[in-house]
Protein backbone atom coordinates (compact mmCIF):
# COMPACT_ATOMS: atom_id res chain seq x y z
CA UNK A 1 0.00 0.00 0.00
CA UNK A 2 1.21 3.19 -0.75
CA UNK A 3 1.97 5.79 1.96
CA UNK A 4 0.51 9.07 1.92
CA UNK A 5 2.34 12.14 0.92
CA UNK A 6 2.39 15.36 2.48
CA UNK A 7 0.70 16.98 -0.36
CA UNK A 8 -1.99 14.09 0.19
CA UNK A 9 -2.44 15.12 3.89
CA UNK A 10 -2.90 18.34 3.40
CA UNK A 11 -5.83 18.29 0.68
CA UNK A 12 -7.23 15.78 2.91
CA UNK A 13 -7.37 18.11 5.69
CA UNK A 14 -8.36 20.96 3.51
CA UNK A 15 -11.32 18.93 1.88
CA UNK A 16 -12.26 17.95 6.09
CA UNK A 17 -12.23 22.00 5.94
CA UNK A 18 -14.42 22.48 3.14
CA UNK A 19 -16.81 20.01 4.80
CA UNK A 20 -16.70 21.84 7.75
CA UNK A 21 -17.98 25.02 6.31
CA UNK A 22 -20.36 23.10 3.51
CA UNK A 23 -22.31 21.76 6.43
CA UNK A 24 -23.21 25.39 8.17
CA UNK A 25 -22.80 27.30 4.87
CA UNK A 26 -25.60 29.35 5.29
CA UNK A 27 -23.96 31.05 8.23
CA UNK A 28 -21.76 32.79 5.83
CA UNK A 29 -23.91 32.99 2.72
CA UNK A 30 -27.26 33.55 4.32
CA UNK A 31 -29.25 33.41 1.23
CA UNK A 32 -28.70 29.57 1.05
CA UNK A 33 -31.39 29.20 3.15
CA UNK A 34 -34.41 28.28 1.18
CA UNK A 35 -37.52 29.10 2.33
CA UNK A 36 -39.81 25.89 1.90
CA UNK A 37 -43.81 26.54 2.92
CA UNK A 38 -43.06 29.51 5.39
CA UNK A 39 -40.26 27.53 6.73
CA UNK A 40 -36.44 28.65 5.63
CA UNK A 41 -34.51 25.59 5.54
CA UNK A 42 -30.85 26.12 5.75
CA UNK A 43 -29.30 24.41 2.73
CA UNK A 44 -25.93 22.43 3.78
CA UNK A 45 -22.99 21.57 1.07
CA UNK A 46 -22.27 18.35 2.61
CA UNK A 47 -23.33 15.57 0.23
CA UNK A 48 -22.03 18.35 -2.61
CA UNK A 49 -18.56 18.42 -1.27
CA UNK A 50 -18.20 14.58 -0.58
CA UNK A 51 -18.76 14.12 -3.73
CA UNK A 52 -16.57 16.91 -5.16
CA UNK A 53 -13.79 15.02 -2.65
CA UNK A 54 -14.56 11.92 -4.48
CA UNK A 55 -13.88 13.70 -7.95
CA UNK A 56 -10.97 15.65 -6.88
CA UNK A 57 -8.95 13.65 -4.77
CA UNK A 58 -9.68 9.77 -5.99
CA UNK A 59 -11.52 7.33 -3.90
CA UNK A 60 -8.55 6.01 -1.28
CA UNK A 61 -7.92 9.79 -0.34
CA UNK A 62 -11.53 10.77 -0.43
CA UNK A 63 -12.83 8.02 1.90
CA UNK A 64 -9.50 8.52 4.22
CA UNK A 65 -10.29 12.59 4.48
CA UNK A 66 -14.06 11.88 4.92
CA UNK A 67 -13.42 9.38 7.72
CA UNK A 68 -11.40 12.27 9.18
CA UNK A 69 -14.00 14.78 8.95
CA UNK A 70 -16.10 12.07 11.14
CA UNK A 71 -13.37 11.58 13.67
CA UNK A 72 -12.81 15.72 13.73
CA UNK A 73 -16.61 16.20 14.36
CA UNK A 74 -16.67 12.94 17.25
CA UNK A 75 -14.05 14.56 19.01
CA UNK A 76 -16.15 17.63 19.37
CA UNK A 77 -15.40 20.09 17.18
CA UNK A 78 -19.08 21.88 16.02
CA UNK A 79 -18.69 20.45 12.31
CA UNK A 80 -21.46 19.04 11.55
CA UNK A 81 -24.64 20.85 10.69
CA UNK A 82 -25.91 23.21 12.78
CA UNK A 83 -22.78 23.69 14.74
CA UNK A 84 -23.45 20.14 16.05
CA UNK A 85 -20.47 17.63 17.22
CA UNK A 86 -19.85 14.88 19.15
CA UNK A 87 -20.04 11.19 18.62
CA UNK A 88 -24.51 11.18 19.81
CA UNK A 89 -24.73 13.06 16.31
CA UNK A 90 -23.58 9.85 14.71
CA UNK A 91 -26.54 7.76 16.92
CA UNK A 92 -28.87 10.45 16.17
CA UNK A 93 -31.48 9.58 13.29
CA UNK A 94 -29.42 11.93 10.86
CA UNK A 95 -26.26 9.83 11.50
CA UNK A 96 -26.71 7.94 8.79
CA UNK A 97 -26.14 10.49 6.33
CA UNK A 98 -22.99 11.27 7.89
CA UNK A 99 -21.66 7.84 7.41
CA UNK A 100 -22.49 7.24 4.15
CA UNK A 101 -20.32 10.02 3.03
CA UNK A 102 -17.22 7.97 3.46
CA UNK A 103 -18.89 5.83 1.32
CA UNK A 104 -20.16 8.64 -1.31
CA UNK A 105 -16.18 9.79 -1.31
CA UNK A 106 -15.10 6.52 -2.04
CA UNK A 107 -17.83 5.80 -5.01
CA UNK A 108 -17.31 8.87 -6.74
CA UNK A 109 -13.73 9.07 -6.69
CA UNK A 110 -14.04 4.84 -8.28
CA UNK A 111 -16.23 6.10 -11.32
CA UNK A 112 -14.05 9.48 -11.98
CA UNK A 113 -11.03 7.43 -11.84
CA UNK A 114 -12.86 5.05 -14.13
CA UNK A 115 -14.39 7.55 -16.59
CA UNK A 116 -11.56 9.78 -18.36
CA UNK A 117 -13.64 11.31 -20.13
CA UNK A 118 -14.86 14.71 -18.05
CA UNK A 119 -17.42 16.15 -19.88
CA UNK A 120 -21.16 17.41 -18.45
CA UNK A 121 -22.76 14.16 -18.79
CA UNK A 122 -20.31 11.87 -17.30
CA UNK A 123 -19.59 14.51 -14.11
CA UNK A 124 -23.10 14.99 -13.40
CA UNK A 125 -23.58 11.34 -13.53
CA UNK A 126 -21.52 10.50 -11.40
CA UNK A 127 -22.51 13.15 -8.61
CA UNK A 128 -25.81 11.55 -9.16
CA UNK A 129 -24.73 8.27 -8.08
CA UNK A 130 -22.94 10.08 -5.42
CA UNK A 131 -26.39 11.60 -3.80
CA UNK A 132 -28.49 8.04 -4.55
CA UNK A 133 -25.12 6.24 -2.40
CA UNK A 134 -25.65 9.20 0.42
CA UNK A 135 -29.97 8.38 0.72
CA UNK A 136 -29.97 4.68 0.46
CA UNK A 137 -28.02 4.31 3.30
CA UNK A 138 -28.76 7.61 5.09
CA UNK A 139 -32.49 7.18 4.82
CA UNK A 140 -32.02 3.11 5.83
CA UNK A 141 -30.45 4.17 8.49
CA UNK A 142 -32.90 6.35 9.95
CA UNK A 143 -35.44 3.78 9.63
CA UNK A 144 -32.93 1.46 11.69
CA UNK A 145 -32.54 4.47 14.52
CA UNK A 146 -36.23 5.15 15.12
CA UNK A 147 -37.54 1.75 15.00
CA UNK A 148 -34.73 0.71 17.01
CA UNK A 149 -32.75 2.87 19.66
CA UNK A 150 -34.76 5.80 19.25
CA UNK A 151 -38.05 3.68 19.93
CA UNK A 152 -40.08 5.11 17.16
CA UNK A 153 -42.18 3.23 15.04
CA UNK A 154 -42.93 4.61 11.00
CA UNK A 155 -42.80 3.13 8.06
CA UNK A 156 -39.62 2.68 5.87
CA UNK A 157 -41.94 4.24 3.13
CA UNK A 158 -42.87 7.37 5.46
CA UNK A 159 -38.72 7.59 6.13
CA UNK A 160 -38.13 8.10 2.64
CA UNK A 161 -41.53 10.46 2.03
CA UNK A 162 -39.88 12.43 4.24
CA UNK A 163 -36.66 13.18 2.92
CA UNK A 164 -37.91 14.28 -0.81
CA UNK A 165 -37.64 17.63 -0.46
CA UNK A 166 -33.85 16.96 0.85
CA UNK A 167 -33.17 14.47 -2.19
CA UNK A 168 -34.08 16.74 -5.20
CA UNK A 169 -31.84 19.86 -3.26
CA UNK A 170 -28.95 17.59 -3.35
CA UNK A 171 -29.19 16.36 -7.03
CA UNK A 172 -29.93 19.99 -8.04
CA UNK A 173 -26.32 20.37 -5.91
CA UNK A 174 -24.94 17.99 -7.47
CA UNK A 175 -25.56 18.91 -10.64
CA UNK A 176 -23.61 22.03 -9.82
CA UNK A 177 -21.16 20.35 -8.36
CA UNK A 178 -20.47 18.85 -12.19
CA UNK A 179 -20.56 22.34 -13.00
CA UNK A 180 -17.92 23.67 -10.35
CA UNK A 181 -15.79 20.26 -11.07
CA UNK A 182 -15.54 21.26 -14.59
CA UNK A 183 -14.39 25.01 -14.06
CA UNK A 184 -11.79 23.85 -11.79
CA UNK A 185 -10.14 20.62 -13.65
CA UNK A 186 -7.65 23.14 -15.29
CA UNK A 187 -6.89 24.69 -12.31
CA UNK A 188 -5.90 21.25 -10.37
CA UNK A 189 -2.77 20.53 -9.71
CA UNK A 190 -1.46 17.04 -11.57
CA UNK A 191 -0.51 15.60 -8.52
CA UNK A 192 -3.66 15.65 -6.30
CA UNK A 193 -5.33 13.86 -9.25
CA UNK A 194 -4.74 10.36 -9.17
CA UNK B 1 -16.80 35.59 15.01
CA UNK B 2 -16.15 32.39 13.25
CA UNK B 3 -12.71 31.14 15.03
CA UNK B 4 -15.01 31.56 18.17
CA UNK B 5 -17.49 29.35 17.46
CA UNK B 6 -14.35 26.38 17.15
CA UNK B 7 -12.45 28.15 19.94
CA UNK B 8 -15.82 28.92 22.22
CA UNK B 9 -15.59 24.84 23.54
CA UNK B 10 -12.87 24.86 25.69
CA UNK B 11 -12.50 26.09 28.72
CA UNK B 12 -9.18 26.41 30.53
CA UNK B 13 -9.23 25.36 33.74
CA UNK B 14 -7.29 23.17 36.95
CA UNK B 15 -10.18 21.13 37.61
CA UNK B 16 -9.34 17.28 38.28
CA UNK B 17 -11.33 16.35 35.50
CA UNK B 18 -9.53 18.94 32.98
CA UNK B 19 -6.12 17.02 34.81
CA UNK B 20 -7.28 13.47 33.76
CA UNK B 21 -5.42 11.85 30.53
CA UNK B 22 -7.87 12.64 27.14
CA UNK B 23 -7.72 8.85 26.81
CA UNK B 24 -8.73 8.20 30.14
CA UNK B 25 -11.82 10.39 29.66
CA UNK B 26 -12.57 9.12 25.82
CA UNK B 27 -12.55 5.44 27.38
CA UNK B 28 -14.71 6.64 30.10
CA UNK B 29 -16.89 8.54 28.16
CA UNK B 30 -17.32 5.77 25.59
CA UNK B 31 -18.07 3.22 27.82
CA UNK B 32 -20.75 5.52 29.29
CA UNK B 33 -22.77 6.04 26.24
CA UNK B 34 -22.97 2.24 25.91
CA UNK B 35 -24.05 1.92 29.37
CA UNK B 36 -26.55 4.77 29.46
CA UNK B 37 -28.46 2.69 27.47
CA UNK B 38 -28.58 -0.32 30.13
CA UNK B 39 -30.86 1.94 32.43
CA UNK B 40 -34.11 0.96 32.14
CA UNK B 41 -35.93 2.49 35.91
CA UNK B 42 -36.08 5.72 37.28
CA UNK B 43 -33.49 4.19 40.14
CA UNK B 44 -30.96 3.73 37.87
CA UNK B 45 -31.44 6.73 35.50
CA UNK B 46 -31.17 9.18 38.71
CA UNK B 47 -28.04 7.10 40.09
CA UNK B 48 -26.47 8.29 36.08
CA UNK B 49 -27.87 11.38 36.22
CA UNK B 50 -26.25 12.27 39.80
CA UNK B 51 -23.04 10.49 38.51
CA UNK B 52 -23.18 13.13 35.27
CA UNK B 53 -23.62 15.86 37.68
CA UNK B 54 -21.06 15.34 39.54
CA UNK B 55 -18.64 15.43 36.84
CA UNK B 56 -20.19 18.38 35.58
CA UNK B 57 -19.89 19.89 38.75
CA UNK B 58 -16.26 18.85 39.59
CA UNK B 59 -15.14 20.36 36.30
CA UNK B 60 -15.39 23.99 37.72
CA UNK B 61 -16.74 24.72 34.79
CA UNK B 62 -19.70 27.10 34.98
CA UNK B 63 -23.27 25.26 34.89
CA UNK B 64 -24.80 28.22 32.80
CA UNK B 65 -21.72 27.98 30.56
CA UNK B 66 -22.75 24.24 30.12
CA UNK B 67 -26.01 24.76 29.03
CA UNK B 68 -25.41 27.37 27.07
CA UNK B 69 -23.79 24.52 24.94
CA UNK B 70 -26.51 22.02 25.59
CA UNK B 71 -29.38 25.13 23.89
CA UNK B 72 -29.34 23.44 20.38
CA UNK B 73 -30.15 20.27 21.94
CA UNK B 74 -33.21 21.41 23.94
CA UNK B 75 -35.37 21.64 21.49
CA UNK B 76 -34.75 17.57 20.31
CA UNK B 77 -35.32 16.74 24.28
CA UNK B 78 -38.70 18.67 24.66
CA UNK B 79 -39.32 17.08 21.55
CA UNK B 80 -38.84 13.58 22.28
CA UNK B 81 -41.08 13.58 25.23
CA UNK B 82 -43.72 14.62 23.19
CA UNK B 83 -43.87 12.35 20.67
CA UNK B 84 -43.66 9.37 23.00
CA UNK B 85 -46.44 10.75 25.06
CA UNK B 86 -49.06 10.87 22.27
CA UNK B 87 -46.86 7.71 20.60
CA UNK B 88 -46.89 4.97 24.15
CA UNK B 89 -50.08 3.32 25.04
CA UNK B 90 -49.43 1.44 28.17
CA UNK B 91 -50.66 1.31 31.69
CA UNK B 92 -53.65 3.22 32.34
CA UNK B 93 -55.38 6.90 30.55
CA UNK B 94 -54.33 9.64 32.97
CA UNK B 95 -56.08 12.55 31.01
CA UNK B 96 -56.94 14.17 27.98
CA UNK B 97 -55.08 16.81 25.55
CA UNK B 98 -57.89 17.88 23.29
CA UNK B 99 -59.03 14.78 23.08
CA UNK B 100 -55.53 12.58 22.98
CA UNK B 101 -55.71 10.42 25.82
CA UNK B 102 -52.75 10.10 27.89
CA UNK B 103 -51.16 6.71 29.10
CA UNK B 104 -49.39 6.47 33.01
CA UNK B 105 -46.40 4.52 30.79
CA UNK B 106 -46.16 7.28 27.87
CA UNK B 107 -45.11 9.58 30.61
CA UNK B 108 -42.87 7.29 32.08
CA UNK B 109 -41.24 6.35 28.93
CA UNK B 110 -40.97 9.92 27.18
CA UNK B 111 -39.02 11.09 31.01
CA UNK B 112 -36.99 8.26 30.72
CA UNK B 113 -35.95 8.47 26.82
CA UNK B 114 -35.49 12.45 27.42
CA UNK B 115 -33.32 11.49 30.03
CA UNK B 116 -31.25 9.33 28.38
CA UNK B 117 -30.73 11.96 25.33
CA UNK B 118 -29.87 14.52 28.02
CA UNK B 119 -27.47 12.55 29.74
CA UNK B 120 -25.44 11.28 26.18
CA UNK B 121 -25.49 15.00 25.19
CA UNK B 122 -23.92 16.24 28.41
CA UNK B 123 -21.73 13.60 29.14
CA UNK B 124 -19.87 13.57 25.82
CA UNK B 125 -19.87 17.71 25.51
CA UNK B 126 -17.72 16.99 28.99
CA UNK B 127 -14.80 15.90 26.66
CA UNK B 128 -14.57 19.07 24.89
CA UNK B 129 -15.06 21.38 27.33
CA UNK B 130 -11.98 19.81 29.62
CA UNK B 131 -9.43 18.95 26.64
CA UNK B 132 -8.18 20.70 23.96
CA UNK B 133 -8.44 19.39 20.35
CA UNK B 134 -5.16 18.70 19.96
CA UNK B 135 -5.06 16.45 23.36
CA UNK B 136 -8.02 14.69 21.73
CA UNK B 137 -6.31 13.97 18.20
CA UNK B 138 -3.17 12.74 20.20
CA UNK B 139 -5.39 10.58 22.04
CA UNK B 140 -7.42 9.09 19.52
CA UNK B 141 -3.77 8.32 17.69
CA UNK B 142 -2.49 6.36 20.57
CA UNK B 143 -6.18 4.71 21.53
CA UNK B 144 -5.97 3.94 17.80
CA UNK B 145 -2.48 2.60 17.54
CA UNK B 146 -3.34 -1.35 17.54
CA UNK B 147 -5.37 -0.51 14.17
CA UNK B 148 -1.23 0.04 12.77
CA UNK B 149 -1.23 -3.50 12.50
CA UNK B 150 -3.83 -3.86 9.83
CA UNK B 151 -2.15 -1.14 7.95
CA UNK B 152 -4.50 1.53 9.03
CA UNK B 153 -2.81 4.97 8.62
CA UNK B 154 -3.43 6.12 11.99
CA UNK B 155 -0.62 8.69 12.28
CA UNK B 156 -1.82 9.89 9.45
CA UNK B 157 -5.35 10.62 10.30
CA UNK B 158 -3.99 12.12 13.23
CA UNK B 159 -2.35 14.35 11.56
CA UNK B 160 -4.69 15.95 8.78
CA UNK B 161 -7.23 16.32 11.59
CA UNK B 162 -4.86 18.19 13.50
CA UNK B 163 -4.09 20.66 10.17
CA UNK B 164 -7.47 20.68 9.85
CA UNK B 165 -8.02 22.26 12.93
CA UNK B 166 -5.44 24.81 12.20
CA UNK B 167 -6.84 25.75 8.85
CA UNK B 168 -10.73 25.62 10.09
CA UNK B 169 -10.75 29.04 11.21
CA UNK B 170 -8.74 30.51 8.24
CA UNK B 171 -11.32 29.32 5.68
CA UNK B 172 -13.72 29.84 7.13
CA UNK B 173 -12.67 33.90 7.50
CA UNK B 174 -11.95 33.24 3.50
CA UNK B 175 -15.75 32.19 2.88
CA UNK B 176 -16.71 35.48 4.90
CA UNK B 177 -14.21 37.56 3.02
CA UNK B 178 -15.48 36.24 -0.07
CA UNK B 179 -19.36 36.69 0.30
CA UNK B 180 -18.51 40.21 1.18
CA UNK B 181 -16.43 40.81 -1.60
CA UNK B 182 -19.02 39.55 -3.87
CA UNK B 183 -21.56 41.53 -1.65
CA UNK B 184 -19.30 45.15 -2.27
CA UNK B 185 -19.70 44.44 -6.04
CA UNK B 186 -23.45 45.12 -5.68
CA UNK B 187 -24.25 41.05 -6.45
CA UNK B 188 -27.54 41.00 -4.90
CA UNK B 189 -28.63 37.03 -3.86
CA UNK B 190 -30.91 37.73 -1.05
CA UNK B 191 -34.27 38.08 -3.94
CA UNK B 192 -34.98 36.40 -7.26
CA UNK B 193 -36.07 32.61 -7.52
CA UNK B 194 -34.35 29.95 -5.89
CA UNK B 195 -32.57 29.04 -9.28
CA UNK B 196 -30.84 32.01 -9.20
CA UNK B 197 -29.61 31.99 -5.78
CA UNK B 198 -28.78 27.87 -5.78
CA UNK B 199 -26.74 28.95 -9.23
CA UNK B 200 -25.47 32.06 -7.45
CA UNK B 201 -23.11 29.48 -5.27
CA UNK B 202 -20.66 29.04 -8.26
CA UNK B 203 -19.13 32.10 -8.00
CA UNK B 204 -18.54 31.78 -4.12
CA UNK B 205 -17.24 28.32 -4.40
CA UNK B 206 -14.70 28.81 -7.29
CA UNK B 207 -12.29 31.68 -5.21
CA UNK B 208 -13.71 29.27 -2.13
CA UNK B 209 -11.46 26.11 -4.18
CA UNK B 210 -8.48 27.79 -5.18
CA UNK B 211 -7.83 29.89 -2.37
CA UNK B 212 -8.30 26.48 -0.12
CA UNK B 213 -5.95 24.25 -3.03
CA UNK B 214 -3.03 26.92 -2.98
CA UNK B 215 -3.14 27.11 0.89
CA UNK B 216 -2.75 23.12 0.74
CA UNK B 217 0.29 22.76 -1.42
CA UNK B 218 1.67 25.67 0.54
CA UNK B 219 1.41 24.00 3.47
CA UNK B 220 2.81 20.14 1.98
CA UNK B 221 5.95 22.27 0.51
CA UNK B 222 6.66 23.49 4.14
CA UNK B 223 6.71 20.65 5.54
CA UNK B 224 8.92 18.48 2.79
CA UNK B 225 11.11 21.72 3.39
CA UNK B 226 11.27 21.17 6.86
CA UNK B 227 11.67 16.89 6.48
CA UNK B 228 8.28 15.48 7.10
CA UNK B 229 8.87 11.88 6.49
CA UNK B 230 5.58 10.27 7.86
CA UNK B 231 4.90 9.01 11.84
CA UNK B 232 8.17 6.84 12.25
CA UNK B 233 10.34 8.00 15.29
CA UNK B 234 8.66 11.12 15.68
CA UNK B 235 8.49 12.89 18.88
CA UNK B 236 5.96 14.35 20.52
CA UNK B 237 6.33 18.14 22.44
CA UNK B 238 3.85 17.05 25.37
CA UNK B 239 3.56 13.17 25.71
CA UNK B 240 0.41 11.72 27.03
CA UNK B 241 1.10 9.63 30.49
CA UNK B 242 -1.33 7.74 32.47
CA UNK B 243 -1.36 8.86 36.34
CA UNK B 244 -2.55 8.21 39.37
CA UNK B 245 -5.31 10.36 39.32
CA UNK B 246 -6.59 8.65 35.96
CA UNK B 247 -6.56 5.46 37.89
CA UNK B 248 -9.33 6.38 40.54
CA UNK B 249 -10.80 8.06 37.78
CA UNK B 250 -11.69 3.88 36.42
CA UNK B 251 -12.28 3.17 40.05
CA UNK B 252 -14.87 5.40 40.66
CA UNK B 253 -16.09 4.73 37.03
CA UNK B 254 -16.06 0.45 37.78
CA UNK B 255 -17.94 1.98 40.95
CA UNK B 256 -20.65 3.50 39.47
CA UNK B 257 -21.57 1.22 36.42
CA UNK B 258 -21.71 -1.79 39.64
CA UNK B 259 -24.08 0.42 41.37
CA UNK B 260 -25.97 0.60 37.40
CA UNK B 261 -26.73 -2.90 37.50
CA UNK B 262 -27.34 -3.34 41.68
CA UNK B 263 -29.97 -0.84 40.71
CA UNK B 264 -31.11 -2.05 37.12
CA UNK B 265 -34.03 -4.00 36.78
Amino acid sequence: MKSWRALDLSYGAIFICLMAIGANITFWFPFLAIPIGGVSVPLSLQTFFSILAGMFLGKRLAAFSLLGYLFVGIIGVPVFAQMQSGVFVLFNYTGGFLLSFVLVGYVTGLLSEKINQKNMISTSSIAFIGVFVNYIIGVSYMYLAMNTWLGLTIAYQAAWIGMVPFLIKDLVLAGIAAVVLLKMIDRMPSTAYH
Amino acid sequence: MASSLIIGQYVPSQSMIHRLDPRTKMIIIFLFVVFVFFANNFMSYGWLTLFAAFTALSTKIRLRYIAKGLTPVWFLIVFTFFLHLFVTHEGDILFRIIGFPIYSGAIAQGIQISIRFFLLILFTSMLTLTTTPIEITDAIETLLNPLKRFRFPVHELALMMSISLRFIPTLMQEAEKISKAQASRGVDFKTGPIKDRIQAVVPLLVPLFVSAFKRAEELAMAMEARGYQGGEGRTKLRALAIERIDWYAFIIFTFVLTGLFILRQ
